[in-house]
């Protein structure tokens, strides 16, 4: 389908501005605003890949539940002094060169391999909640279900830390 | 698997109890439970179980990883009430973290599946994220917990990366399968695979503090609080360490000797870099810190030359390493006690007024250093020997210089403790109990530098 | 993709639009009209003929009402605010099935705009970022008063989601599907859910009130305290779009209260009339409505009886009760469901 193509391109450019936006834009909150415009260009990348259900949870999960939370901490703590953090020349100067090599190296690295290409991605079943819903509860029971260890240990120290006992 | 249910279910009992204010009730039922789950693990020797469609893999070398950061477990709770000694809570929640550490570190001890190992490598990480802001008014505390968590985060985020680029090329989870493909590739690995590697081996050389990725274990060790440290420095490389060694024998053996020299040169980086730095601290934890980063550097040479035996070497070393370190860490913890400090002249005077104290930290320190006969020495031998047999003799050099580097910090308590002039300070008042454990802990450190054959040959 | 689908979807969709910005502009006349009852006064009855112009005099008086911004606002987040929460309010209804099929001419067509079969989760996502019309609002006022409105939507928004969600996959459990027109079709005749759910549909009940940020939860516009809540600095349309999408909020959400719980377009004795599908369809269609008008005036009943709860027990109800039920309620719906399978 063509239509889909260009969607796919529509969806990226939307997803990689509103990505670089986040880095650039000054004020905390535009920037929590456009990584929430990049979850949600990717919940339409899931789509056009026929996974309704990820796109959905997607949105959920991080534009519904993570995003709002984000925003309520830059709410309550007013972060919008327009500062900038000390950086030494040097620093700037190191970073961008390291964070250049890395992008050089996966550039060249993703355009020496040839991709494989889907023959049509609205076909594509797996996304879809039954077969999700199996590989889940058949493949990958175990760290299901210890993602539930994770979440109860990352729990306990969201209380642990919020009491106010020394220890 | 039978270990990560029995701890799950220790961890949630732990914490019922706490709720239920029974502070006397903690401590016993944790030792109970801890040595109940290190039967249990014990109990799968030899059969090399897999559970779940080959994500949890029983065989012995996990069961002895698991079986160290049991052990790891039960002396951080020795020392437990010795630190948290004036505390009127039950600390059921530190406990409870404590304990999902090491289910975290039982499973990067024995996957199958990278997705597994993932889920495990998390558990332990925001385990120790939030252990390490326990003291919760402590500015060092906090500054560690913040360092901690941004650049912890960070080095999931490669690790993660990584296993998305192999898993996109690979098509698979499961090491076995990787291997497989990586043999179909008949020697022309695409780049994007080993890109993807690489990525995982920036992740885990931070997890095991390696130079150049050990920035954040000074800040951190220092700021958190020492039962932690003492934690976090056994139990974070025991797990990450042993995670490598599966990595590196299951999905990637196939290129290994493409990764040797990758590997040799963070391995030589960091015996220099960490014994160097070492030399530099008054403050014993500090210190620690960077002797660990050392000691990482070490344990990654296991990595570099595997022979049939390097998979027990590996375990004896981490074994010594874990017993000395601990017992080092337990001296501290009393001595920061009486006389608030963690800098040298804390250990002025120390072999007159408590001879044991100061006698454990000697074998500690030594044991640390390599001096024959302790188990320290004959891990650092053994290791050697392994690697100059594979060629790898300069690298030997490197860590023997390194070694000898390291004699000179670590035995600056001992000279503190034995030789110092002026007086000596008070007498520090410790119970009955911690005098034995720390004296057996001791005792065992030598006897293991007598008997390296009965674990080396374990595995 | 031929013409006539398109133009089909575009109708219905054009429709269903229409229909809800007419019924919630009704409801504001509606609400009036219920509080003049409750209070037994006449209410507003001097635009036409029980006042029913009186929603058109309504928005053109909003239309004339002077623009304002406060200086220091964030002129783009202000303006997007009420926007985006317009919006949101009107993405849920895509998925309801408002009817069953038409046939018209041989070919069906469905009174659904999408059926898409992840229906009940895409309108848990419109839920969810539904707070962000009323968050990014209240923070480009700048203003305190304004902060402290969109801080406790947010808050109270995500505490009640939860136990909705719980509710909902007792319902997801019981009918296999996450799609809300099999979840209608399971319900045919008098087999509503509610018989089955009682707990659930009560749990979803109060937690739709707090959802619409709706008394006795209105606690983000609470004028006692907030002096107008997240919308203290707006005026104009702007304001008028923050409180329309209030009504299609509560419009939608009794259209879910009657689609999940009572049965949709299904009414009893449907299969005993032997009257033809598009009569039976049309039927449907109007007793859907009559249930989400009976919904809607359940709405505005109780806003008029109850009084405003404080905020530490609207959070102790959604974390402390409604919580710990809704999960026992999915406990047992799975017992049961378990149960019944290996008799």
């Amino acid at each position: 389908m063509i239509f889909s193509k260009y969607l796919f391109f529509i969806l990226s450019f939307i997803a990689i501005y509103a990505a670089l936006k986040v880095l650039i834009s000054k004020k905390p909150m535009h920037s929590v605003l456009y990584l929430t415009l990049t979850f949600f260009a990717i919940g339409g990348h899931y789509i056009l890949l026929n996974a309704q259900f990820l796109a959905v949870v997607h949105i959920i999960v991080y534009a519904g539940a993570i995003m709002v939370l984000f925003i309520y901490t830059v709410m309550l703590l007013n972060l919008n002094i327009q500062g900038e953090f000390p950086k030494s020349r040097l620093a700037k100067f190191a970073s961008a060169i390291a964070g250049g090599i890395l992008l050089f190296t996966l550039i060249a690295v993703f355009r020496s391999y040839d991709l494989k290409v889907l023959a049509d991605p609205s076909l594509n079943q797996i996304g879809l909640v039954k077969n999700l819903g199996k590989i889940l509860f058949q493949d990958y029971y175990l760290p299901f279900e210890l993602s539930s260890i994770l979440f109860l240990a990352a729990m306990v120290g969201a209380v642990m830390l919020g009491k106010k006992d020394i220890y | 698997m039978k270990a990560i249910i029995a701890l799950s279910i220790l961890a949630v009992l732990n914490m019922f109890f706490g709720v239920r204010k029974m502070k006397k009730v903690l401590l016993p039922l944790i030792f109970i439970g801890l040595i109940i789950t290190m039967i249990l693990n014990i109990s799968d020797w030899g059969k090399s179980v897999h559970y779940f469609n080959e994500m949890f893999i029983a065989d012995n070398f996990s069961i002895a990883f698991s079986s160290v950061l049991i052990l790891i477990g039960i002396l951080i709770f020795m020392f437990a009430n010795i630190y948290y000694k004036g505390v009127e809570r039950p600390l059921e929640d530190i406990y409870a973290l404590i304990l999902f550490a090491i289910i975290g570190g039982i499973v990067m001890a024995s996957f199958g599946n990278l997705i597994l190992f993932f889920v495990g490598l998390e558990t332990l990480s925001i385990s120790f994220y939030v252990l390490a802001g326990s003291k919760k008014f402590d500015i060092a505390s906090n500054e560690a917990a913040m360092k901690y968590f941004l650049t912890g985060s960070f080095a999931t985020g490669f690790l993660l990366f990584g296993i998305a680029l192999v898993y996109g090329v690979s098509g698979s989870f499961n090491l076995e399968a990787i291997n497989t493909y990586i043999l179909g590739c008949n020697g022309n690995v695409p780049m994007i695979f080993i890109a993807g590697m690489l990525l995982i081996f920036i992740g885990m050389s931070f997890k095991i503090a390696a130079v150049p990725f050990h920035f954040w274990s000074p800040d951190v060790y220092t700021g958190s609080p020492t039962l932690i440290t003492a934690f976090m420095t056994t139990a974070g490389k025991v797990a990450s360490i042993a995670a490598f060694y599966r990595l590196i024998t299951i999905a990637f053996i196939s290129l290994h000797s493409e990764l040797t020299t990758t590997l040799t040169v963070i391995a030589v980086l960091t015996i220099i870099v960490g014994n160097l730095s070492a030399v530099y601290q008054d403050n014993l934890k500090r210190m620690f810190a960077y002797s660990g980063v050392a000691q990482s550097g070490y344990l990654l040479m296991a990595l570099i030359v595997l022979g049939p035996k390097s998979a027990g070497i590996l375990l004896f070393f981490v074994l010594s390493y874990v017993i000395a370190t601990i017992t080092a860490f337990a001296v501290l913890m009393l001595i920061r006690e009486e006389r608030g400090t963690f800098f040298i002249p804390a250990f002025r005077g120390l072999a007159k007024n408590n001879p044991v104290e100061a006698f454990a930290m000697a074998i500690a320190m030594m044991s640390l250093a390599g001096i024959p006969p302790l188990a320290g020495f004959m891990a650092k031998y053994n290791l050697f020997v392994l690697t100059a047999e594979g060629g790898y003799t300069w690298l030997v050099v490197v860590a023997v210089i390194g070694s000898m580097i390291s004699i000179y910090f670590y035995f600056k308590p001992i000279l503190a403790s034995y030789f110092s002039e002026g007086e000596p300070q008070h007498k520090i008042e410790s119970s009955v109990n911690f005098k034995i454990n720390i004296l057996v802990l001791s005792i065992l450190m030598i006897l293991l530098g007598f008997l390296p054959q009965v674990i080396i040959n374990l595995l | 993709m031929d013409g006539t689908y398109i133009l089909y979807k575009f109708i219905l969709a054009s429709a269903i639009l229409l229909i809800s910005l007419l019924v919630a502009m009704y409801s504001t006349l509606l609400e009036r009209k219920v509080a003049a009852f409750f209070q037994d006064r006449l209410g507003p009855n001097r635009a036409g003929i029980f006042g029913i112009f009186q929603p058109l005099a309504d928005g053109l008086k909003l239309f004339f009402k002077e623009e304002f911004m406060p200086g220091d606002a964030d002129k783009f987040l202000y303006i997007l605010g009420p926007s985006l929460t317009m919006m949101i309010a009107l993405l849920t209804s895509a998925v309801i099935p408002w009817g069953n099929s038409l046939v018209i001419g041989g070919a069906e067509y469905s009174l659904q705009v999408a059926d898409v079969n992840v229906g009940v989760l895409y309108v848990f996502a419109i839920l969810s970022i539904g707070v962000y019309g009323i968050m990014i609002g209240g923070w480009a006022s700048n203003n305190k008063y304004a902060l402290i409105g969109a801080v406790r939507a947010a808050s109270q928004m995500i505490s009640y989601e939860l136990a909705m969600s719980m509710t909902i996959i007792a319902i997801v459990m019981m009918s296999g599907s996450l799609s809300l027109k099999d979840m209608v079709e399971q319900q045919h005749g008098m087999n509503w859910n509610v018989w089955y759910q009682p707990l659930g549909f009560l749990i979803f009940l109060v937690c739709a009130f707090a959802e619409c940020n709706r008394s006795p939860f209105d606690l983000p516009e609470c004028e006692t305290e907030l002096i107008g809540g997240y919308h203290t600095e707006y005026s104009s349309m702007k304001l008028g779009f923050y409180l329309f999408a209030e009504y299609i909020n509560m419009f939608i959400s009794s259209a879910m209260i009657a689609t999940l719980f009572f049965g949709g377009y299904n009414f009893p004795f449907m299969d005993d009339l032997h009257l033809s599908h598009n009569v039976i369809t049309i039927i449907g269609s109007l007793v859907f409505f009559v249930k989400i008008a009976f919904f809607v005036f359940f709405f505005m009943w109780v806003r008029w009886t109850l009084p405003r709860f404080r905020y530490d027990q609207l959070m102790r109800l959604g974390w402390k009760s409604l919580l710990p039920l809704a999960i026992v309620n999915m406990i047992i719906t799975g017992l049961v469901i378990m149960i019944k399978h290996h008799l």
